[in-house]
């Protein structure tokens, strides 16, 4: 079995239930809360390598990942909260969620 | 027990004032914002004003009874001020700053001079008049120790403003405008001056008639540690301005007109007493308790400053240590964007910081921080040295 799909068949699948635009003080950024259906687990993060670079900081109090996803968004949070941070361009949230979708809870 | 009494969180700072409310175990420090945890008393008095039958007392303005004017009395107090009825109550200092600018009534392209270091609560209103070509603009830079560049001010007087707005302090980088200083020369020019004391008030003294100010808006949420909402103009006795609002004053109600005296004259609509009963329990603690906790914010400020400028990777920016500062710091972390520090901050640390441009878009291009903002702690005299210690250890770990 390739490692994404071992990884992937590790955890339990997880839904984004929820997307929150977010201000912030930047015309043209397009900042967004997605919140899904369980807190996240250190495989969930893990498997977000497979979008782009992931660093994971396990030794903070809260371990905090933050991932540059290839295609340009960011994406940051903490294990064992049930949200996220994104950042994308403009126009490109959909796309990115669903591909975060696919990654979390594959077909 | 109440949630006053159920916080015990050591307070090695010392003569620290008593303790407030802090029901989480988050570490505030976002007090530019809005101060927090709220002043003792506080709480309470929303509350009881909430349970009791409204009283008509709070709906006319320039009685002497009632929590208007019991905020009115005491900020004519703080402000050394002899006429409680000069005092305007606002939603705040944006509102007053407004009802400053607006209230004027300049016209014909009159001179206007400002700072880089203003708050868009200060810039937007005269941007709009700039639009309507009602005024023109010129604004102060820095000079490169970082202060107001007093030689360009000095040059802009010859042009005779009609208004001078200056920030008492920097939202961003806490610095202490010498506004004493500048607003003596403004009224040698004929100017009328504007002091938005929104970080200062509650912090340092704030006095009109020794700081030259005719006009001084400011927040009851922020130094005060008040209810957000609330907040204050100062009016000098020989301004008149014109209201942003007329309608329902509770007296004169027969006539047609607005009525003229102050400070019904800038009030118009039923007060929000609720809000009002708390800032008027904010202002009763800080009378009693404003030298510990100014002592206490100021250490606060200095430990998160000193302590800052040790750390490797963190830009301070105006993080000299022979400037006067209030306890706003703003800085860069080598290898956080801003924005991803903050969340890290918060979600992982619990030390809740702002980041961005904290809506001075002019100070972030003096500074050269207008790509991304900076990340900004703000301390206050509820802060507790282990406060500070734990947010410098987590910007450590950011920074390692």
């Amino acid at each position: 079995m390739p490692p994404l799909r071992r990884l992937q068949s590790w955890r339990r699948e997880m839904q984004i239930t929820g997307v929150e635009k977010l201000e912030d003080c930047f015309d043209g950024s397009s900042v967004y809360c997605y919140h899904f259906d369980r807190p996240t687990t250190r495989p969930d993060i893990l498997l977000l390598c497979a979008l782009g670079r992931l660093e994971y900081f396990a030794d903070f109090p809260r371990p905090f990942y933050r991932l540059v996803a290839a295609a340009g968004p960011q994406l940051k949070g903490v294990e064992g909260m049930a949200h996220c941070r994104v950042v994308v361009p403009r126009d490109g949230e959909e796309r990115f969620r669903q591909e975060l979708q696919a990654l979390f809870s594959p077909p | 027990m109440t949630m006053e009494s159920s916080w015990s969180h050591p307070r090695p700072l010392p003569d620290g004032p008593p303790p407030a409310a802090r029901p989480t175990d988050a570490i505030y420090l976002n007090n530019a914002a809005e101060g927090w945890p709220k002043a003792p008393g506080v709480a309470a008095a929303v509350a009881r004003a909430l349970e009791q039958p409204p009283s008509s007392a709070g709906r006319v303005a320039g009685v002497s009874a009632g929590p208007a004017a019991e905020c009115r009395r005491r900020i004519a107090n703080l402000l050394a001020v002899p006429d409680p009825n000069r005092i305007v109550l606002t939603t705040g200092a944006t509102h007053a700053l407004n009802l400053a600018v607006h209230g004027l009534g300049l016209r014909s392209g009159a001179l206007v001079i400002t700072t880089v270091t203003e708050h868009n609560s200060v810039l937007r209103p005269l941007f709009l008049l700039e639009r309507q070509q009602r005024v023109r603009i010129v604004s102060i830079g820095l000079d490169a120790a970082g202060g107001l560049d007093g030689v360009a001010f000095e040059q802009a007087l010859s042009g005779r403003p009609a208004l001078v707005a200056i920030n008492h302090a920097s939202n961003v980088t806490g610095r202490i405008n010498p506004v004493e200083r500048l607003f003596a020369m403004a009224k040698d020019a004929g100017a009328v001056t504007l002091l938005d004391a929104s970080q200062t008030a509650g912090h340092l003294p704030v006095e009109p008639l020794r700081l030259h100010a005719d006009l001084v808006a400011f927040p009851g949420h922020k130094g005060f540690h008040g209810p957000a909402g609330t907040g204050a103009l100062y009016v000098a006795p020989r301004l008149e301005l014109d209201p942003l609002v007329v309608g329902g004053t509770g007296y004169h109600s027969q006539s047609h007109w607005h009525p003229q005296e102050m400070p019904g004259r800038l009030e118009a609509g039923t007060p929000n007493a609720p809000a009002l009963a708390g800032l008027a329990a904010a202002f009763a603690w800080h009378a009693e308790h404003s030298d510990p906790f100014q002592r206490c914010a100021s250490a606060a400020g200095r430990r998160l400053r000193d302590g800052l400028r040790t750390i490797p990777k963190v830009r301070l920016f105006d993080g000299q240590s022979h400037t006067e500062h209030l306890g706003v710091v703003s800085f860069h972390i080598r290898g956080w964007p801003v924005e991803e520090a903050g969340v890290a901050l918060l979600e992982s640390f619990g030390v809740v910081c702002r980041t961005g441009l904290h809506c001075a878009p002019w100070m972030h291009q003096a500074i050269g921080s207008a790509a991304e903002g900076t990340i900004r702690l703000s301390a206050s005299g509820f802060n507790t040295g282990p406060d500070i210690d734990a947010a410098l250890a987590a910007v450590a770990k950011l920074a390692a």
